[in-house]
Order: C-alpha cells, then structure tokens, then sequence
C-alpha cells in the first residue's frame, strides 16, 4: 500500500481514494455513484479532520464516514414498495434444495474449519463475487442488515419492503443464494 | 413440527429478531435430529461473521479510481481548503 508518513489531507486521495472507491463500488454498483461518495467522504473528511481523534488509523475514520455517506445515499433514493422480482423470490435455488415436502434433496458440503479462511485474501475475492452476483436489492439488504445494522423497520422503508415478514422472508433467500455461492465458489474447491 | 425448508427461513429469521421460546426448542430438536439443517446454522452462523469482518479486507486492488474523477476531486478538495482559508 502505498501509505505515507504524512497524513495530511493533500494525500488523502492518493493514498485512499482507490480503497475506498473500490469500498464504495461494491456496495453500490455504479461507478458515478461511487466517485460521488468518495469525493463526499474525503471533503467531510476534510472538514471535520479537527475532530479526528488518532484513536484510529486515518483509513479506518475514512471508511467510517465513507459508510455514512452510503447510508444517506440509500435515503435519499429510498424506494417505493416494489413487488419483489424473479431473481429476488430465488425459488430456483429453493427448488433443487428441497423436495415438495419440504425436506432437503442435496448434501451440504462441509465446510471445516472456514474461520481458516478469513485469513485468506483468495477467500474474500471470492466472498465479494459471490455478494456481486446476489440481485442488487437482496445484497442491499443484506450488507445494510449485518453490515451496517440498520432496524428492520428502516431497511423496509430504504429499500421498499412492504412488511417486515417480506423482509425475512427475502433475507432468508439471500442467505440460501450466498450460502450456495460460497459453497461453489471456495468450499468445494478447497 | 417444522419441515427443514422452515427450520432454514427461522434459523436466517432468528438473527434478525427475537422468536418465541416454543418456536427456539423445536428447532434445537430439529437439529439434534437433521445434520443438513444443523450444517446450514453453522455456515450461516459463519458467513454472519465473515459479512462483520467485509470492511477490514481490500479486495479487486486492480479496481481504481479513474484518472479523470482523481483530478475532479483534487479540485474539489483544492476548493474546500481555499474556502476554509
């Protein structure tokens, strides 16, 4: 990484723009978007550079107001309620799994020890393939869910769920779809 | 009783919310019972805290801001300082 002594915010941009580009990209999926919430981040952070407190690294306090600014772009662009679409119901996915019953058909690979994996970068090229592939809304709500920890009532509003059951019910299938991922992409392969 | 394809929408629910005391002991017996469904916990379980662990891990280093959006920032950046100044 190409991080110098100097941690004046004239270097900001080279030193962390591309990090928190590529931070910003994956969530949103637009590369406009994503330079706009990088010039946010780096002017607020510019800004408030009086109030940061050397606790952390500069990187850290960056992607922490980085992941604010992606917050407010959901709520600026919050959805009405939309129905949900085909590639959100992933009943495909359910389908082959489980049997009219309702009973699973296919093995689970076992996975191991995969806390293993996280000290591995190839993992999380793979992770964040898998996170790209999820339908946009699903990894959305997701990432603003786990990651972020928005309440369920606020993700419902942001992202335009019509009930808090529709939002389970989406999470539990984005689940299933990452789960199916990550088995194909890093655990059968390992 | 739940059908496994049940257990699996209640194991993802549960994370997300709290769920009745009846419903949290016929999933423990569930998966006493069903090894597939206990693997499916655990791997979710994992990916919970592999999604915690996303921000620390730079990724696709190959992915960079443009040339063209670098400058534009710059600007901007040169902007805000004179302003402040």
């Amino acid at each position: 990484m190409t991080q110098s002594n100097n941690e004046s915010p004239e270097n900001w941009l080279n030193d962390y723009g591309d990090i928190l580009y590529r931070f910003a990209l994956a969530r949103v999926r637009s590369e406009a978007t994503a330079e706009d919430l990088v010039q946010e981040t780096l002017l607020a952070g510019f800004l408030a550079y009086d109030k940061f407190s050397g606790n952390s690294t500069v990187r850290t306090w960056l992607v922490g107001i980085l992941k604010h600014k992606i917050i407010d772009h959901y709520r600026k662009h919050s959805r009405e309620v939309t129905l949900l679409n085909d590639d959100e119901t992933a009943d495909d996915v359910l389908a082959y799994q489980f049997d009219q019953q309702g009973n699973w058909q296919v093995d689970l690979v076992e996975w191991g020890t995969p806390d293993k994996s996280m000290d591995d970068e190839q993992f999380w090229l793979a992770f964040n393939d898998c996170l790209t592939r999820l339908p946009k809304r699903m990894a959305d709500l997701l990432l603003l869910r786990t990651v972020d920890g928005l309440a369920t009532e606020e993700c419902c509003a942001l992202l335009g769920f019509e009930s808090d059951n529709q939002l389970w019910v989406t999470l539990s299938r984005t689940r299933v779809k990452l789960r199916q991922c990550l088995e194909t992409n890093w655990f059968s392969k390992e | 009783m739940y059908k496994c394809k049940e257990i699996i929408e209640l194991t993802s629910k549960e994370m997300d919310t709290s769920l009745p005391w009846m419903t949290r002991m016929e999933m423990k017996l569930h998966f006493l019972m069903c090894k597939t469904c206990s693997r499916y916990a655990k791997q979710l379980q994992f990916m919970n805290k592999a999604l915690g662990a996303l921000e620390g891990h730079d990724h696709a280093k190959n992915c960079r801001l443009s040339e063209s959006a670098k400058q534009r920032i710059a600007k901007k950046m040169q902007q805000a300082k004179e302003t402040v100044k």
